[in-house]
């Protein structure tokens, strides 16, 4: 235990030997803080990490920016799908059931049929005239 | 003499804060060689000093707003623990790279560290290790054992010191160093 010990302590000088030998040349580092243009060398790092830095926070910013659009947008959305919903429903009764009387003389949407009428110069009495008729041959038959 | 010339750091730290380049640059020129004197502690290679010392001013200077000197030697220390940090990622990063993997010692080199271990063992006053076989014996430990026995054995830093520098605990820098003093002893055993 005791040699252990010793041997350790002996080691462990070697071992602060090895350390300082490895710190002690200072050659490298003076020449390194001597270095020509090494000032200009730090300033173009720091341009460099400054454009790095702008370019993270243009898309981060946009990402804000996107995040802060994201209520807005969702409310267009909701609106837009109203809008859908109720002109489909407005239009989910075409006019092709109502075959009675109050189509032939409907005035609301002129359409194919007021084409149609203007054509062979009939007017819509005309054309109640005409069924009327139509009716009572069949009858008659 | 220049006014900037006078200044004390502190004062061109607020300078540079508020976009003075000149106080910047005076700030560089003060303090260079001290970064580069750190940077030796790790490094053998002038382009690795030299690359320490432009990592560690551009992190000063996107770091400035947040140094609060409390005394006269604070502005030194900030700058040395920020140094060391630079020193420690390019630790980390050499020994990610496997082109940078450990290259084992020839014949040759073993045979000299053996000779030179031995001699020192038996007259550790005037010992000498070599340089490049010390920090090819460095190499093999990791870079937070190489950074806390460098601090304690050679800058001559206390625990509390390196803990608060490295923002470890007192305890984890204790036990760092006791796995890093062992980790030595077993590659200096191989040599012995």
């Amino acid at each position: 235990m005791l040699r252990n010990t010793h041997e350790n302590e002996s080691i462990d000088r070697l071992g602060q030997l090895v350390l300082r030998s490895a710190a002690e040349d200072e050659t490298a580092s003076q020449a390194a803080a001597d270095a020509p243009f090494l000032y200009t060398r730090v300033r173009a790092r720091i341009a460099e990490e400054q454009r790095v830095r702008n370019e993270n926070g243009n898309w981060f910013s946009l990402l804000l920016i996107a995040r802060r659009a994201i209520p807005a947008m969702a409310l267009i959305a909701l609106l837009a799908a109203t809008v859908m919903f109720w002109s489909s429903r407005s239009t989910a009764n075409p006019g092709w059931y109502r075959l009675d009387d109050e189509a032939l003389s409907d005035t609301r949407n002129p359409g194919i049929e007021q084409t149609v009428l203007s054509r062979n110069n009939l007017t819509g009495d005309d054309i109640f005239n005409i069924v009327l008729e139509h009716n009572e041959r069949r009858n008659d038959k | 003499m220049h006014p900037a010339d006078e200044l004390t750091d502190d004062a061109l730290v607020a300078a540079a804060s508020a976009g003075d380049e000149e106080a910047f640059e005076k700030l560089f020129e003060r303090h260079r060689r001290q970064v580069a004197r750190i940077a030796g502690r790790f490094f053998a290679q002038r382009e690795q000093v030299e690359e320490i010392i432009q990592d560690a001013f551009t992190k000063v200077y996107f770091a400035l707003h947040t140094y609060h000197g409390t005394h006269e030697a604070s502005f030194r220390a900030w700058l040395a623990q920020i140094t060391v940090n630079a020193c420690y990622d390019h630790l980390r990063r050499a020994r990610r790279r496997p082109e940078h993997e450990l290259t084992e010692f020839t014949d040759n080199e073993s045979q000299d560290i053996s000779t030179q271990l031995r001699a020192a063992q038996s007259d550790i006053e005037g010992a000498l290790v070599s340089r490049d076989l010390a920090l090819k014996l460095l190499a093999r430990l990791s870079p937070e054992d190489r950074l806390v026995l460098t601090w304690l054995d050679v800058e001559g830093f206390s625990v509390a010191e390196i803990s608060e520098m490295t923002a470890w605990s007192i305890s984890k820098v204790k036990v760092r160093a006791h796995r890093a003093r062992a980790h030595l002893r077993r590659i200096l055993r191989k040599f012995l």
